[in-house]
């Protein structure tokens, strides 16, 4: 490594808060501001653990994305139903 | 200068090497330093072992950790961010509105948080915000990094090292005001419209800003209205109690017990958050500098550089504003002010309003002159890093040495005209 570097890496290790510490601090304003949004953690189900690249992949599948989507609209409209005729 | 003084010389200046370069953190090194000046303070009868719990200044971190308490609630209340979505709003989506409104919350909201806890939320809120009207993000930026650096000098409680220097020139909070507001308002002023007219050409063109509404950030409103209260109960307390002999460590101290009784937040979570390493540097760096008094050669700088300037207020002044301000653009202002506060208090003709004020000022401009001069700067250029921008060195260091140069150039005639040093 040259002293470039060196001097790069000693500089950006002064940086103090850590990024997790930033990168709650911004959900919270992209949230506020922005549209909002939602982050799921999900396994990948029991029994298709032979398909562990596939399901990797579906974290940026436009496709899956407009699939979950459609899910969530069902999901909200229906929540809204029940919520009437209660 | 005897064996004794360059031993602790020696440790002083390891101290500042390590702090300085991290190569373990701050307060590792200021405990390091803290325990090579016991050692050889008792080794060689420097000072007994019952004085050495009176090098560190109780007060001083009573004040401050009564200070962190009390705004570690205002935050988790929500109130800074609050702050900074109604600045956004206000501008309604011009971008020279933005960036005055950027500008001046960045200083306010580092009038209350520790400079990089304001930066931490203001660079979440530019990252949001010039990702969605598609601005370039570097001149918020490299603003908001020295507003927030310049917000910190305008009150006791602005910064750490506005604490030590009131504490230990007995300052009160009202003092504080008298002698420097003017200079503070001026250099708000004088530091946008410098950050303005080197940035005008790329803020960006008017843009429809997302209709959102501030209040739905604030989760508790009880808590939010606690916390605006309990701010202003304690700046009220610092202006009024100190004409009854009590001092601002134990207003902060009064509040801090308050905003926990009523916040209803887990104590436990609240002190977690507290900046314990900063604590514990500045207590380790009293320890060692109390030392470092004791062998007589911090007295002897004093006299030294008193006589040096002509024995004059003009020159002393000055040359305390334009050394430390200097100092402080390589080294934590923190070290700075506890170093040059014995030193001022060293020599009778030294302490005097002007020459503290000086101290205050200089301590505080040098932060914002270059990438290494303040941990804000780096979380700044850190978190732009994280929005896919690299800012180079040269770029800040470009603006900062600009703006740094004339706040420390309108501090000299502030404090001449102000305290009258020609006469």
């Amino acid at each position: 490594m040259d002293v470039n570097n060196l001097v790069k890496k000693w500089i950006e290790s002064r940086d103090i808060k850590p990024e997790s510490d930033y990168e709650e601090a911004k959900r919270k304003f992209e949230m506020a501001m922005g549209k909002p949004f939602i982050t799921i953690r999900l396994e990948i189900p029991t029994g298709f653990e032979g398909f562990n690249n596939e399901f990797l992949k579906l974290e940026n599948d436009q496709q899956f994305h407009e699939e979950v989507k459609d899910l969530i609209k069902k999901r909200l409209l229906l929540d809204s139903r029940r919520k009437k005729s209660s | 200068m005897d064996d004794v003084q360059i031993i602790f010389i020696l440790v002083y200046l390891l101290t500042i090497l390590l702090s300085a370069t991290k190569i373990v953190p701050m307060s590792v090194a200021a405990m390091i330093g803290a325990l090579l000046a016991a050692w050889f303070g008792l080794l060689y009868g420097v000072f007994e072992y019952k004085e050495a719990f009176g090098f560190i200044d109780i007060r001083l971190l009573g004040l401050l950790l009564g200070v962190m308490i009390v705004v570690e609630v205002a935050e988790k209340s929500g109130l800074f961010r609050f702050g900074a979505l109604y600045a956004v709003k206000v501008s309604g989506g011009n971008p020279r509105i933005l960036f005055v409104s950027i500008c001046v919350t960045s200083a306010i909201v580092s009038m209350f948080l520790s400079d990089p806890t304001a930066m931490l939320l203001i660079a979440a809120a530019m990252a949001t915000i010039t990702r969605l009207l598609r601005y370039d993000p570097v001149p918020y930026f490299i603003s908001a990094m020295i507003m927030i650096n310049l917000g910190g000098t305008s009150t006791l409680i602005g910064s750490v090292s506005n604490m030590i220097i009131g504490v230990q020139a007995g300052m009160s909070f009202t003092n504080f005001i008298g002698y420097l507001a003017i200079c503070e308002v001026c250099l708000w002023a004088i530091t946008i419209f410098v950050l303005y007219m080197l940035f005008k050409s790329r803020l960006g063109e008017k843009r429809k800003l997302p209709e959102y509404n501030p209040w739905e950030s604030v989760e508790d409103k009880k808590l939010f209205y606690r916390s605006i209260l309990i701010l202003i109960l304690m700046v009220g307390l610092f202006l009024t109690l100190e004409n009854l002999g009590v001092g601002p460590e134990a207003v902060a101290l009064g509040c801090a017990i308050l905003a926990l009784a009523l916040s209803g937040s887990d104590p436990a979570e609240i002190f977690k958050k507290l900046d314990w390493e900063t604590i514990f540097f500045i207590a380790g760096f009293m320890f060692l500098v109390g030392g470092l008094g004791r062998t007589g050669i911090l007295s002897d700088i004093s006299t030294q550089l008193f006589q040096s300037v002509g024995q004059t207020q003009l020159g002393a002044t000055l040359s305390t504003l334009w050394f430390s301000g200097l100092a402080s653009t390589a080294v934590s202002n923190i070290a700075i002010a506890l170093t040059f506060s014995p030193i001022i208090n060293g020599v009778s003709g030294l302490g005097s309003a002007a020459v503290w004020s000086a101290l205050v000022l200089g301590t505080n401009l040098g932060g914002a002159t270059t990438p290494l001069s303040g941990a804000v700067i780096m979380m700044g250029i850190g978190a732009l890093k994280r929005e896919g921008i690299s800012l180079s060195f040269a770029e800040f260091t470009k603006v900062g040495i600009i703006t740094s140069l004339i706040q420390l150039g309108f501090a000299s005639f502030y404090l001449v005209v102000r305290f009258n040093l020609w006469t």
